[in-house]
């Protein structure tokens, strides 16, 4: 197995990391640690599809679903966050996952990549500043964006600002656009992508509102790769909630994603009414042709009520009606649907002590696919540090531009066991049934999963012990 | 009637006349001692039998002038005429020593007296009643005869911030527990917000407190050990001992802003907090390393107070029925908010779990091609699609060949014809299978079709000055005819 520059590069880091944190000397050594180790088994068999000759009726070639394939692979997860490293403020965070292939007919995801660093960083917080400096994930109005470099904070009383910088990381992947893309993409560049961002955030009374710029250049700034804005808002006005978000995509002059919804509890809070209008827009790289395609925004609204007549029931209902805007192309024969529905309720339900009830159904239809899917499950805990799931599920799923509608029905396990206070472990498996469809039983794409994890938590969770008043005696 | 039985009716009738008469003459004697000023009764000397003998009180009790030390004779004073001979000896030995906590000095106050230009007291003014012959009931001064002159002190004597000008602290007394127990509660105590209020007036009349207090009643309560005010107040010597405790935290007018959860943090310090809060308060719901506000204050296990012992709740917004779709834009406007409670790798360990710990059920990957078509999840937060969906694609049989032609999208007819529409209204789910050269191959410049696939908006302009790069995906030079 070779590992390319960035993986090795990855694992000097985070081997230099915990040597720090293991091997410094006395006064470094970290006053207090928490984190997990977790590693993880999955293992799935399905029955892939595959372009071949026989069975397409009046056609040369097809899809049709190939013979069975089995999977497996490991993972194992380290996270940790240490202070009091003989710095007043200074702490440490890592959560790195390394990947490992246990064998199977096809490639797992990302398991070509053996180890990743999620995150690995430093921050330092002294009085109102806060310096960070590592592998950082930004929690935003534009998604979760990853990058290794440097961000400074300040924070005044309900008043804080930030700005960052460092090489800029395709997303969800940790690794530089150029090099996570390679050979899955054409029209790359060849060279990184800088980052540089600032935030304000304030609290004005009940509110809260974040403000956010970035700006992705190319490393020789030959172009853009982004440049985009966001607004998000939260706020509360007497009994209602109301939370907000839109960004602006600088690049391609246009608005990008927004909500604006308003929630009102009735009667004690046993109600909650929600409506929303959210646009949505898919955001690409500048450095890619997507965004010259000029893909259209949908405007959705949305309206959901729940319900809880009692502390152990509680239902939900929402639905939604979406509308594409104007795809500007030229219609042939007639034109695809541009409106979209959706419709979901569900319930939960502890009918006794250590049992309770989960149900769902969705309803999901419009451009590109139909789901009609309804699940169910059985949840028995039978003491603190044992948990039992028994689940159910079939759908039927139509997808109007791609193979693979039918019917299908499925159950599952899972169980979940707190072998001491610091190590559980849990387990699962799952089987999905093709009933039907327009290939019929001939073409199935029967699925099969199972997983199990062990967890060990290091250091001490906050607030899990239930702390109670000690209270004296006397009355002097 | 024989005179025999006469004799003994009358002799009865005689004992009950004596019982009855002393029962008469008890109950007088109670019904007169009853009468006399609350708490000032004779002492053990019967002062009004000697009155004849002693002119002045100071015949006995030299040494009151020079000061506030016992002012009794001795018995050897007795004796002289009690020597057995003249007259029967005596023990008495004057009545014992009665813990007080009230410092008088008859010399001072004569003094103030005199400086005041007031007419000097004599000791029938206070020890005795004033109406009754001198030495008739003699006693201790009792402080209702004080405020007899004092009177602009004693509506409020209870609430008087000066109150070492004639008690000494609790620390100081022999009082017992019962001693204690008995010390009158002032009237500003009983007022409802007193509990919580009291730290002001503590600071400005830190004598008062301890006139009542130790410092040990402070710090049954106190988390704030290192309080200068507390440590004003003298701590109780081991040898008294003091009714136990029950520490009492009400809560302050602030905390009742239902947005007072989300707001504490920018007033929050050691000294605002630290009277009833432990950092142990505070990590119950901050995850480390905590702000320096919580570093500063001494954890549960330092302290003797029980302190507040707050546990980690979910704040309100989270009991919502749909917090779970809310979460992220919430999170989004107060990014700070949430790493307060969460790890700042709980986000990464839910949205990028393995199985079985992740937010997708785990047959998600079954059903998510419609949900994925409406977005009801933006897959692009997390992932970048065209690399992890379109990876998985691919290893299921679903990436792109760049072929052209019927396949994938056989169910609907005259595909291609139509697929425009498809790809502006969902250019995503496009991505995730096909690659950009399945596009460049028919509108590029020098592909099949040549067909523009911009929209009816696009900008060529400033699509050029963006990105240049991506418009030579499918043109050869400057489509504008500028500098390529």
């Amino acid at each position: 197995m070779t590992l390319s520059v960035h993986a090795r590069l990855t694992c000097r880091v985070a081997a230099l990391v915990l040597l720090v944190l293991t091997a410094a000397p006395s006064p470094a050594a970290p006053q207090q640690a928490r984190g997990f180790v977790g590693s993880t088994v999955q293992f799935v068999g399905l029955r892939p599809f595959a372009l071949g000759t026989e069975g397409c009726g009046a056609e040369p070639v097809c899809y049709r679903t190939g013979s069975r394939e089995v999977a497996a692979m490991a993972s194992q997860d380290v996270g940790l966050t240490a202070w009091g490293l003989g710095v007043r403020g200074l702490s440490a965070t890592v959560l790195v996952r390394a990947r490992q292939r246990l064998g199977g007919d096809f490639l797992w995801p990302r398991t070509d990549d053996p180890v990743d660093a999620l995150l690995a960083y430093a921050e330092l917080a002294r009085g109102a500043f806060t310096v960070r400096a590592g592998r950082q994930e930004l929690r935003s109005g534009l998604g979760f964006p990853s990058f290794d470099g440097a961000s400074l904070g300040w924070s005044g009383r309900a008043f804080r600002v930030e700005g960052y910088g460092g090489r800029s990381l395709a997303r969800g992947l940790r690794e530089p656009a150029d090099e996570a893309l390679r050979g899955l993409e054409d029209f790359l560049p060849d060279q990184g992508v800088y980052l540089l961002g600032a935030a304000a955030h304030a609290r004005p009374g009940r509110a809260s509102l974040t403000a956010r710029y970035h700006r992705e250049i190319l490393r020789d700034r030959s172009g853009l790769a982004s440049e985009r804005a966001s607004l998000d808002v939260s706020t509360a006005w007497s009994r209602a909630t109301v939370r907000g978000a839109l960004d602006y995509d600088l690049g391609r002059g246009m608005f990008g994603k927004g909500e604006l919804t308003v929630g009102v509890p009735f009667d004690g809070a046993r109600w909650l009414v929600e409506a929303s209008v959210l646009r949505y827009v898919p955001y690409f790289s500048l450095s890619t042709i997507w965004g010259l395609f000029e893909p259209v925004s949908y405007t959705e609204a949305r309206m959901g009520i729940g319900w809880a007549p009692f502390p152990s029931l509680t239902t939900r209902a929402s639905a939604g009606v979406r509308r594409y805007g104007d795809a500007g192309t030229v219609v042939v024969l007639r034109p695809l649907e541009d409106t979209g529905r959706r419709a979901s309720v569900d319930v939960d339900w502890r009918f006794r002590a250590g049992w309770s009830l989960g149900a769902g159904y969705d309803l999901e239809w419009g451009p590109g696919g139909f789901l009609s899917s309804g699940e169910g499950a059985v949840r028995w805990a039978p003491s603190e540090r044992l948990r039992l799931t028994v689940s159910g599920r079939t759908f039927q799923q139509i997808e109007q531009y791609r193979l693979g509608d039918g019917r299908a029905v499925g159950g599952g396990f899972s169980a979940a066991f707190d072998l001491t206070e610091r190590i559980g472990l849990s387990g699962g498996g799952s089987i999905l049934r093709r009933s039907g469809g327009e290939a019929g039983e001939g073409d199935p794409w029967h699925q099969s999963r199972a997983w199990s994890a062990v967890r060990l938590r290091i250091g001490r969770d906050p607030g899990v012990a239930r702390l109670g008043a000690r209270a004296g005696e006397g009355d002097r | 009637m024989s005179d025999s039985r006469s004799a003994r009716m009358r002799g009865k009738t005689a004992v009950r006349l004596r019982t009855a008469g002393l029962v008469i003459a008890l109950l007088s004697a109670a019904g007169v001692a009853s009468l006399l000023p609350a708490g000032l009764q004779e002492v053990d000397f019967p002062h009004e039998a000697h009155a004849g003998l002693f002119p002045v009180c100071t015949g006995c009790h030299a040494n009151v002038p020079d000061g506030p030390a016992p002012a009794y004779p001795d018995a050897d004073l007795c004796a002289r005429c009690h020597d057995g001979a003249t007259l029967p000896s005596v023990s008495w030995s004057g009545p014992s020593p009665e813990p007080t906590n009230v410092t008088f000095d008859h010399a001072a106050h004569a003094e103030d007296l005199a400086r005041a230009g007031d007419p000097a007291l004599t000791c029938e003014s206070c020890h005795s009643e004033g109406a009754g012959p001198r030495m008739r009931v003699v006693d201790r001064a009792e402080t209702g005869t004080c405020f007899s002159c004092h009177a602009h002190l004693a509506d409020d004597h209870l609430t008087q911030a000066t109150c070492d000008v004639c008690h000494v602290p609790l620390a100081s007394t022999a009082f017992d527990v019962t001693r204690i127990r008995a010390l009158p509660l002032p009237d500003d105590h009983r007022t409802g917000d007193f509990p919580g209020g009291h730290g002001d007036a503590a600071a400005r009349e830190t004598a008062r407190c301890a006139t009542c207090h130790t410092a040990e009643r402070c710090l049954a309560c106190h988390v704030d050990v290192d309080n200068p005010h507390i440590g004003r107040v003298p701590a109780a010597p081991a040898e008294l001992e003091l009714p136990p405790a029950v520490a009492a935290y009400p809560v302050p007018a602030t905390h009742a802003d239902p947005a007072w959860w989300s707001l504490h943090g920018a007033s929050a310090s050691a000294g605002a907090c630290g009277t009833c809060h432990t950092s142990t308060d505070c990590v119950a719901c901050h995850v480390e390393p905590a702000p320096e506000a919580v570093v500063a204050l001494p954890s549960a296990e330092s302290v003797a107070a029980p302190g507040v012992r707050l546990r980690r709740d979910a704040p309100a917004s989270h009991e919502g029925a749909f917090f779970m779709e809310a979460h992220g834009t919430l999170a989004a406007a107060d990014e700070r908010s949430c790493v307060t409670c969460h790890e700042s790798t709980s986000c990464t360990e839910c949205h990028d779990a393995p199985a079985g710990a992740s937010h997708h059920p785990p047959d998600s990957v079954a059903s998510h091609p419609a949900v994925a078509f409406g977005r009801a999840d933006e897959c692009a937060s997390c992932h970048e699609t065209t690399v992890f969906c379109r990876s998985c694609h691919v290893e299921s049989g679903l990436g792109s060949s760049g072929r052209l032609g019927a396949g994938y999208h056989d169910a609907e007819p005259v595909w291609l014809l139509r697929h425009g529409q498809a790809a502006r209204q969902n250019l995503e789910s496009c991505v995730s299978c096909h690659r950009q050269t399945d596009c460049v191959q028919c509108h590029g410049v020098l592909g099949s079709f040549k067909v523009s696939p911009h929209g009816p908006s696009f900008d060529a302009v400033a699509a050029w000055g963006r990105s240049p790069r991506s418009c030579l995906a499918c043109h050869v030079g400057n489509p504008l005819g500028g500098p390529g």
